[in-house]
C-alpha cells in the first residue's frame, strides 16, 4: 500500500509539472498583458515597459518558469557575487514580511540604493533598522568603460544599476504611483521558487501568493465543509430511501428532485434561492459582504444561501449515485440470500444493503471533488463570497500567472489527495480489494 | 429446423424502418424520456422560429424602457439596456442549442480517436492515453475552461474548443471501457479470422455496438455542455457581450436584480428547463435501455 | 397410515408482469414432496423450474405473482401467510442453495457472520454456541480448517468451497425442506461430482426433503427419488426416478434422453435424435398440447385441446393425450448398443494438416494486487498452455477435453492466431505459423483455418444481419464472384439447415441454436481445410445441442474438413472425435484414438473425469475415482506431474519432482504418468449395472 501511495504521488508530481508548464505556456501565448491589467487602460507605453521590466516579464518565458519553480536567487547570486538570504520579519502576531538581503563578507545583511546619483550600502542592524554608507567603490567597469553594479534593492529584487544611465521607474506605493529617476536598468525579482516553498508574489496584489491563497482557502474551506456536511448525509439518506423504494411514488419524487438539483447549473440554483429568500421573503441576505476576511463566522446568516446552493447541487449528485447503487445491490443475489435466510427487512438493509451500496458513492464523491471546486467558483461568484474560487476566477481574468499556478497546483494536490483517500477507504470497505 | 412460415422476406429498408420504430418505441415507453423530449423540443422550436416569435431583435435598445417588467410590448420586460428579454431568451436558445451539440460532437471525435485504440490495443498505447486523460481529469473542469477561455479569448469557437477538451476525457474513457468489453466478444475474433485490419475492426465491429450506452452518454453530455456554456457565460467567459447568451444575461442582470428580476429570472428558467429536459430525456432513455437488456 | 407430505403444490400458476402485460411463466404445476423424499425437477432453460422454486419461499420479485393454485407447506397455505410468518419459515424450515455461489454470498461480509446470522435469525442461542454450530456445519460439508474459513471472505474461497458454504448455511437450521437450484451447474465436472456426493450423504444423514432443480438428466438421476419433467412452464411428467428413466410416458422426456450423447457408448454406436423446433416463449404458447409442434408423435387432436396432468400408472403422471398408448407400446427402451461401424483408419503417408510442437502460451497476470499494479512484483504468468504437442490429419477430428482452466481454449486461440504463442512451433499446411498472430498470416492460411465459437450470444455482431456477416467472409476471401455472393450465402444457410428468410434477420431475432448455426455457416464460408470448434454446444440447451453436434458431423463428412473439437463434455467428444487429447493444467496427460481414451489403460485423471460424468441412468452404480482438492492455479502449477496434488494413485516424491514420462501404450496411445504400464491398465472407472 505504501508503495502504491508513492507511485500515485509520483504520477501526481508529473501531472503537476506538466500542468504548470501548460499554464505558463497558455498564459504566455494569450493576448493581453499583465502590465496593462495592473496599470489600467490609461498607462503610457513607457510605464508599461517599466512595469514589465520590474516584474521580470521581459525575460524569456523559460527563464521565468525556471525561476518560478526553482527560484531566482541563485541566478542573482552569480551576478551579485554574494550569497543572498531571505529573512522573515514578524511584526506583532499576524503581519509578516519577507525581505531579501545580500550577505556581506563579515556576515552582516546588506542592501543597496541610489541616493543623489551615489551608490549607498545599507546594513541591517539587529533592531531591524538600517545604516547607510556610500559605497561608490563597489562599481564595476566593463570592457566599454561603463560602470555598473548588481545588488539587492529595498523591494526584494536583484537589480542592475548603471552609473549615470538610470532609467525611469514607476512604482505603486500607498500614496499612489510614484516616478523614480536613476532607477535600475534590469531587474530580477527574487524568489526561492515553488519547490523551495515560495509560491511567488501575486502580480495583482503585490503580496505573497501563498498568503493570499491561505486566507481565501479558509473561507472556501468553511463553505465547502458546511456544504459537505449538509449534502453528504442528506444525499446518502435520500438516495437510500429512493433506492429501497424503487419504482414507488417516494422514489419518483426523490429521483426527480435529485435530477433537477443535480442538473441545474449552480448559478441558476443560487439565483433562484436569492430570489426566493432574499428578494421575495426578505429573510436572508442575497450577497456576502464581509468587513474583513476573518469575519465570516461572525455573520452566519450570510453563509446560509451560499452553503445551501453548494449543497443542493452536490446533494442531487450524491443522491443519484447512491440510489443507483442501492437499486443494484437490492437486486443482487446475496441480498436474495439474506432475505431467504429469514432476516428482517431492517437487518437485510443494515447488514447487507448499506455497506455494499455505499461503496460506489463514497469513491465517486471523492473523485468528484473537482466538480465541487467548480461549483465553488460559481457559488462564490454569485454571492461575491471572498473565497478561493473567486480568487482563481479573478486571477484567470487578470492573467495573474503566479496566482493561477499556485492555485492550480493546490487543486491538483487536493484532487489527487482525495482520490488517494477514496482508494484507501474503498479498500477498507471492500475486502476483495484489500486482500486481492 | 422448424421455419416460421409467417416470416416473409424483409428488405433492408424495412429492417431499418423496424429498428427505427423500435428505438422510438423505447423513448415512448418511458414517461420520463417523453417529458424530457417535449421540453427539449419546445426549446428547439423556439430556437428555430425565433425571428417569427419575437417582435424585436435581441440587439435593439429601447431607451425609453429600461429595466422594465413585463408589458404588452415586451412580454418578459426589458434589460438594463432596454433590450427585449424575450427576444434575447429566444435567440439565446439558438446559441446554446447550436454550441452544445457541436461541442459534444467535437468531444466525441476526440474521445473516439483516443478511446478506441486505447481499448483495442491495450498495452503502452492504453497506458499513454490513460495517463494523458488522468492529467486532464485531475484538473477541475471549470478551471480548465477558465484558463483556456482566458487564454484564447471568448468566442463561440473557443467555447466549443474548451468544452470539447473538457468533455473528451470522459467520452474517451467510456469508449475505452466499452471497447475493452467488446473486443473480447467472439465476433471480433471472427472478424480477425477473416483478416480484418484493426481499423476496420474498431470502426465496423466495435463502434457500432457501442452506440446504445454512447448515445445516452452523449445526450447527457449535451446537457452538461449546456450547463457549462451557461456557467461560462455567467462567469463572464462566455460569448462576447452583445450576443444573446443565457449565462451572460444572468451575469449582466445580476447587478440589477433588486430593481428588475425579469432578465435574470427568464434566462435562469430557460437554462434550467433546457438542461433538466436534456437530462430527463437521457435518463429516461438509459433506464429504458437497461430494462431492455 | 399415510404420511402427510411436507410440501404440496396444487395447480400452481405464476405470471410475470412485463411491458406487454402479464406473461404466464408457469401453468398448472402440481406435485408433492414427502418427508425425506428427493424430488428432482428437470427441464431446459426458461421452462419455469426456478420460478417454481422461488414461489415456494414467496420470493417472486415485484413483477411476479401467483395467479392460481396453492402451495401448502406442512399444512399451511403459504399464500395466506403474512410477511412475518413467512420470514420465520424462510431459512428455518425452508432453506435454499443457489446456482451461483459466488454472487449469492455477500462479498463484504466474513463467512462466519453470514453463517451466524442465519442461525441467529431463528434461535436465541448464545454467540459461542452459534459459533460452534457453524464450525460443525462446515465440518459436515468437509471444509478443511473450518475455524479459519469463518474469518474469510467469499472471494477467498474457490467455487466448490463457496457452494459447500452455501450448503452448510442452508443446513444450519436443519430445515424440513431444502431447495437446491442448479447447485452444481457452475462447477467443473470433478468438483460437481464431489458436491453431489456431499448432497447424497447429507440426504442420508438428515433425511431432509429436497427439491433438486437441474437441467442435467444425469445429475437428477443421481440425486432424486422422484422426477418431474418441466417443459415451457408446465409439468409434463412426474414419476419415480426409475420409471422416468426406464418407461417414460411423455414424448418430451423421451426426446431429451434420445438427444443426449452417451459417454459409455463407443463411437459410432449411438445416433442422436434432436428434438426439432424450439421451446416456445411464454408469450407464444400454442393452443393445444404445448409440445405438439415439436412432437413426432403428434396427431391432429394434440393441437386441439390441452391435455390434463393425469395419473397414467400408479404414481406416474403425464400430460399427454396418448400417454396410455405408451404404456403398452413403450416410447423408449434402452436398446442394446448396435455394433460399431466406426473404424479409425490412419491415413497412410499423408502429412498431417496441422502440427503443433511444444507450444506454450503464457498470459501476464492481470493487475489485481496493488503491488503488481505498480510494477514492484515480478511479472507473473498464467501458464495456460505449457508445452503441448499434437497433430491433426486431413479430414479427421481431434477432441480436446479438460476442465475449465486447463488451457484447451487458449490452445485453440493460439492455433488460429488469436493469441501469439510464447514458445514452440506450429505448422499448418506445411507453412510455419509459429509466431504470427492472425493479422500477419497469409490470406491462404487464414482462409483455411477457421473457428466456431462457444457463446452463441457473442458469436454474431448484433449490428449486422445474418447474411451480411456470412457474405463478408465470402467477399474477403473471394470465394465466389461478387454477383454470386447472395446465392452462396443462401446455400450456406441451407447447409446449416436454415433458409433464405434468415438472410436479413438480425442476431437478436435468432435463438441460441440458430445463432450457433450461423456461426458454423460463417466458419465454413471460406471452404476451410480445418475448423476449430471451441465448446460449440456447451451454452445450448440439450435438445439443441444434439442438432448442432449432428450438423457439425455432417459438415465434416460432406466437406472432409479436419476439425478440433474442444469440450468439457466427454460424451460429445466420444460421439464425435477420431482422436482425443486430455488436458490438465496446460499439459496433455493422455492422447490416443477415441476408443483407447475411453477404455483402460487410462491416466488417473482421465479415469476420474470419466467417473465424474453423471449418467442419466439410475440403474448404473458407479464406483468412483474421486479427486480431492481443487484445481491448482495455472500461475503456479505444481512441480513434477501437475496432477500429483489431486492424484489418488500418487506414487510419492517422484511425482512431485519429475515430469512424468510418456508411456506409449499402443501406436497412437500415450499416457504421461509415472505409474508403470500394468498399474495404468488397472485404472478405470468401474461402472456396474445393479442387478
Amino acid at each position: 500500500m505504501a508503495r502504491y501511495i508513492i507511485r500515485r504521488l509520483f504520477t501526481m508530481v508529473i501531472t503537476m509539472l506538466v500542468v504548470s508548464i501548460i499554464i505558463f505556456a497558455v498564459v504566455e501565448i494569450a493576448p493581453g498583458n499583465v502590465a496593462r491589467n495592473i496599470l489600467g487602460a490609461y498607462a503610457t507605453p513607457e510605464q508599461e515597459k517599466s512595469m514589465e521590466n520590474q516584474l521580470g516579464l521581459d525575460r524569456p518565458v523559460a527563464i521565468r518558469y525556471i525561476s518560478w519553480l526553482f527560484g531566482s536567487d541563485w541566478q542573482a547570486e552569480r551576478k551579485i557575487g554574494r550569497p543572498l538570504k531571505e529573512i522573515v520579519i514578524q511584526q506583532g502576531t499576524v503581519e509578516r514580511f519577507r525581505q531579501w538581503w545580500a550577505v556581506d563578507e563579515d556576515g552582516s545583511l546588506v542592501r543597496w540604493g541610489i541616493q543623489d546619483g551615489q551608490l549607498y550600502k545599507y546594513t541591517r542592524q539587529p533592531d531591524g533598522s538600517t545604516v547607510g554608507v556610500p559605497d561608490e567603490g563597489a562599481w564595476k567597469t566593463d570592457e566599454n568603460g561603463v560602470q555598473y553594479f548588481w545588488g539587492v534593492d529595498n523591494a526584494n529584487r536583484a537589480v542592475l544599476w548603471v552609473k549615470g544611465q538610470g532609467s525611469v521607474e514607476y512604482r505603486y506605493e500607498y500614496s499612489g504611483w510614484r516616478k523614480f529617476e536613476n532607477a535600475p536598468v534590469d531587474y530580477i525579482p527574487l524568489t526561492k521558487g515553488l519547490l523551495r516553498g515560495d509560491a511567488g508574489i501575486s502580480l495583482r496584489y503585490r503580496a505573497p501568493v501563498s498568503e493570499l491563497i491561505a486566507s481565501r482557502l479558509k473561507n472556501s474551506g468553511i463553505l465547502a465543509a458546511l456544504a459537505f456536511l449538509v449534502s453528504m448525509p442528506m444525499g446518502l439518506l435520500l438516495g437510500l430511501l429512493a433506492g429501497l423504494n424503487e419504482g414507488k411514488p417516494a422514489d419518483r419524487i426523490i429521483s426527480l428532485f435529485g435530477l433537477v438539483t443535480a442538473a441545474s447549473p449552480d448559478f441558476a440554483t443560487g439565483i433562484f434561492l436569492i430570489m426566493i429568500f432574499s428578494l421575495w421573503l426578505k429573510i436572508l441576505p442575497g450577497a456576502t459582504v464581509f468587513a474583513s476576511s476573518t469575519a465570516i463566522l461572525d455573520n452566519p446568516k450570510m453563509l446560509i444561501l451560499p452553503v445551501l446552493t453548494a449543497s443542493l447541487v452536490e446533494m442531487g449528485y450524491i443522491l443519484r449515485i447512491t440510489r443507483a447503487s442501492v437499486v443494484e445491490v437490492v437486486q443482487s443475489n446475496y441480498v436474495r440470500t439474506a432475505i431467504l435466510k429469514g432476516l428482517t427487512r431492517t437487518q437485510v438493509v443494515l447488514r447487507h444493503v448499506l455497506r455494499n451500496s455505499l461503496l460506489a458513492p463514497i469513491t465517486v464523491i471523492m473523485l468528484h471533488v473537482n466538480w465541487l471546486i467548480g461549483g465553488l467558483v460559481v457559488v462564490e461568484s454569485v454571492f461575491g463570497y471572498p473565497g478561493l474560487g473567486n480568487f482563481i476566477l479573478n486571477a484567470a481574468l487578470y492573467k495573474d500567472v503566479y496566482a493561477i499556478e499556485a492555485a492550480s497546483m493546490f487543486l491538483i494536490l487536493l484532487a489527487v489527495g482525495t482520490q488517494l483517500i477514496a482508494d484507501i477507504i474503498y479498500s477498507f470497505l471492500n475486502p476483495r480489494v484489500r486482500y486481492a | 429446423m422448424a421455419v416460421d412460415s409467417t416470416m416473409i422476406r424483409i428488405t433492408p429498408a424495412q429492417l431499418r424502418w423496424r429498428r427505427f420504430k423500435e428505438s422510438v418505441g423505447l423513448i415512448f415507453a418511458s414517461p420520463t424520456a417523453v417529458l424530457g423530449l417535449v421540453i427539449v423540443l419546445i426549446w428547439v422550436f423556439i430556437a428555430a422560429f425565433a425571428p417569427y416569435l419575437t417582435h424585436y431583435t435581441p440587439y435593439e435598445q429601447d431607451y425609453k424602457n429600461i429595466n422594465k417588467g413585463p408589458s404588452a410590448q415586451h412580454i418578459l420586460g426589458t434589460d438594463h439596456l432596454g433590450r427585449d428579454v424575450w427576444a434575447r431568451v429566444a435567440f439565446g436558445a439558438r446559441t446554446i442549442l447550436l454550441l452544445a451539440p457541436i461541442s459534444v460532437g467535437v468531444a466525441f471525435l476526440l474521445g473516439m480517436v483516443l478511446g478506441l485504440p486505447a481499448g483495442y490495443f491495450g498495452g503502452w498505447v492504453d497506458e499513454l492515453v490513460m495517463r494523458i486523460l488522468d492529467s486532464i481529469m485531475a484538473f477541475p473542469t471549470i478551471l480548465l475552461y477558465m484558463i483556456i477561455i482566458s487564454a484564447v479569448g471568448a468566442s463561440p469557437v473557443n467555447v466549443v474548443i474548451a468544452i470539447a477538451i473538457g468533455g473528451a476525457p470522459g467520452i474517451a474513457r467510456l469508449i475505452r471501457a466499452l471497447t475493452l468489453d467488446i473486443r473480447t466478444r467472439e465476433y471480433v475474433a471472427a472478424a480477425r479470422l477473416r483478416g480484418d485490419r484493426p481499423v476496420q475492426i474498431m470502426f465496423r465491429e466495435i463502434l457500432p455496438n457501442c452506440r446504445g450506452p454512447l448515445i445516452v452518454d452523449l445526450l447527457l453530455r449535451i446537457g452538461y455542455a449546456a450547463f457549462y456554456i451557461g456557467t461560462l457565460g455567467f462567469l463572464g467567459l462566455g460569448l462576447p457581450p452583445p450576443t444573446p447568451d443565457w449565462g451572460g444575461m444572468v451575469q449582466e442582470g445580476h447587478k440589477f436584480m433588486t430593481t428588475n428580476v425579469w432578465p435574470v429570472l427568464s434566462a435562469t428558467v430557460a437554462i434550467v428547463t433546457l438542461v433538466v429536459g436534456l437530462n430527463l430525456f437521457a435518463d429516461g432513455l438509459r433506464e429504458e435501455t437497461m430494462r431492455y437488456q | 397410515m399415510k404420511e402427510d407430505p411436507i410440501l404440496s403444490v396444487q395447480n400452481l400458476a405464476i405470471a410475470y408482469k412485463t411491458r406487454k402485460g402479464y406473461i404466464q411463466a408457469v401453468r398448472d404445476v402440481s406435485f408433492e414432496i414427502m418427508p425425506g423424499e428427493n424430488l428432482g425437477l428437470v427441464g431446459e432453460s426458461g421452462c419455469g423450474k426456478s420460478t417454481v422454486a422461488y414461489s415456494l419461499v414467496g420470493f417472486l420479485g415485484r413483477n411476479g405473482r401467483i395467479t392460481n393454485g396453492r402451495i401448502i407447506f406442512k399444512g399451511q397455505d403459504m399464500q395466506s401467510l403474512d410477511e412475518k410468518t413467512l420470514r420465520k419459515l424462510r431459512g428455518a424450515h425452508i432453506a435454499m442453495v443457489y446456482q451461483e455461489p459466488m454472487s449469492s454470498l455477500n462479498p463484504t461480509m466474513r463467512i462466519g457472520r453470514q453463517l451466524a446470522e442465519a442461525l441467529a435469525a431463528h434461535t436465541d442461542l448464545p454467540a459461542e454456541e452459534i459459533r460452534q454450530r457453524c464450525i460443525k456445519a462446515l465440518q459436515d460439508v468437509y471444509m478443511p480448517e473450518p475455524e479459519s474459513i469463518l474469518a474469510r471472505y467469499p472471494h477467498q474461497l474457490s467455487g466448490g468451497q463457496q457452494q459447500r458454504v452455501c450448503i452448510a448455511m442452508a443446513m444450519l437450521n436443519q430445515p424440513e425442506l431444502l431447495i437446491m437450484d442448479e447447485p452444481t451447474t457452475a462447477l467443473d465436472v470433478t468438483v460437481e461430482a464431489a458436491v453431489l456426493d456431499l448432497v447424497a450423504e447429507l440426504q442420508e444423514k438428515f433425511r431432509t426433503a429436497t427439491l433438486y432443480i437441474s437441467h442435467n438428466l444425469g445429475v437428477i438421476a443421481r440425486v432424486a427419488d422422484k422426477v418431474g419433467v418441466m417443459y415451457a412452464g408446465e409439468l409434463v411428467e412426474l414419476a419415480s426416478t426409475e420409471q422416468i428413466y426406464t418407461h417414460p410416458l411423455h414424448p418430451y422426456t423421451v426426446g431429451l434422453m434420445r438427444c443426449l450423447p452417451d459417454v459409455d457408448a463407443p463411437r459410432g454406436t449411438r445416433e442422436l435424435h434432436p428434438i426439432p423446433g424450439r421451446v416456445p416463449s411464454p408469450a407464444e404458447v400454442p393452443a393445444g398440447c404445448i409440445f405438439a409442434p415439436r412432437c413426432e408423435y403428434a396427431v391432429p387432436e394434440c393441437s386441439a385441446g390441452r391435455p390434463s396432468f393425469q395419473e397414467i400408472a400408479p404414481g406416474h403422471f403425464a400430460r399427454c393425450w396418448r400417454a396410455r398408448e405408451w404404456l403398452e407400446n413403450p416410447l423408449w427402451t434402452k436398446k442394446p448398443a448396435k455394433s460399431s461401424t466406426y473404424v479409425c483408419a490412419k491415413p497412410e503417408s499423408e502429412e498431417p494438416i496441422l502440427k503443433v510442437e511444444d507450444v506454450r502460451t503464457y498470459y501476464p497476470v492481470p493487475f489485481t494486487t496493488v503491488r503488481s499494479l505498480i510494477g514492484l512484483e515480478k511479472r507473473r504468468y498464467v501458464r495456460a498452455v505449457d508445452g503441448v504437442s499434437l497433430s491433426v490429419d486431413c479430414g479427421y477430428t481431434l477432441g480436446i477435453v479438460g476442465e475449465s482452466g486447463c488451457g484447451k481454449s487458449s490452445l485453440a486461440r493460439t492455433i488460429v492466431g488469436l493469441e501469439t504463442p510464447t514458445g514452440g512451433k506450429m505448422e499448418f499446411l506445411g507453412i510455419d505459423i509459429s509466431n504470427e498472430p492472425v493479422e500477419r498470416r497469409r490470406r491462404e492460411v487464414i482462409r483455411h483455418l477457421q473457428m466456431v465459437f462457444q457463446n452463441p450470444d457473442g458469436t454474431l455482431n448484433p449490428s449486422y444481419t445474418v447474411g451480411d456477416q456470412i457474405a463478408m467472409s465470402l467477399k474477403r476471401f473471394r470465394v465466389v464472384p461478387a454477383n454470386e455472393v447472395y446465392g452462396r450465402v443462401v446455400q450456406l444457410l441451407e447447409a446449416v439447415k436454415l433458409n433464405e428468410t434468415y438472410y436479413h434477420r438480425l442476431p437478436r431475432q435468432l435463438s441460441g441454436g440458430e445463432k450457433q448455426r450461423v456461426g458454423i455457416a460463417r466458419a465454413i464460408a471460406s471452404n476451410p481445410k480445418m475448423v476449430i470448434c471451441d465448446e460449440p454446444v456447451s451454452a445450448l440447451d440439450v435438445s439443441v445441442q444434439a442438432a448442432v453436434l449432428m450438423l457439425l458431423q455432417e459438415i465434416q463428412q460432406q466437406f472432409q474438413t479436419a476439425m478440433i473439437l474442444i469440450s468439457h463434455d466427454l460424451s460429445s467428444v466420444r460421439f464425435f472425435s477420431d482422436y482425443v487429447a486430455v488436458m490438465y493444467l496446460g499439459k496433455i496427460v493422455e492422447y490416443g484414438q477415441v476408443e483407447e481414451i475411453f477404455s483402460p489403460p487410462s491416466h488417473p485423471y482421465t479415469a476420474a473425469l470419466l467417473a465424474a460424468v453423471p449418467r442419466p441412468d439410475p440403474t448404473l452404480k458407479q464406483e468412483f475415482v474421486r479427486l480431492s482438492g481443487e484445481i491448482p492455479s495455472p500461475v503456479n502449477p505444481p512441480a513434477g506431474c501437475r496432477f500429483h496434488t489431486r492424484c489418488p494413485y500418487k506414487l510419492g516424491e517422484i511425482c512431485e519432482r519429475e515430469e512424468p514420462p510418456a508411456r506409449r501404450m499402443s501406436m497412437d496411445h500415450v499416457i504421461y504418468c509415472h505409474l508403470p504400464a500394468d498399474t495404468l491398465q488397472a485404472i478405470h472407472p468401474v461402472i456396474r449395472r445393479s442387478a
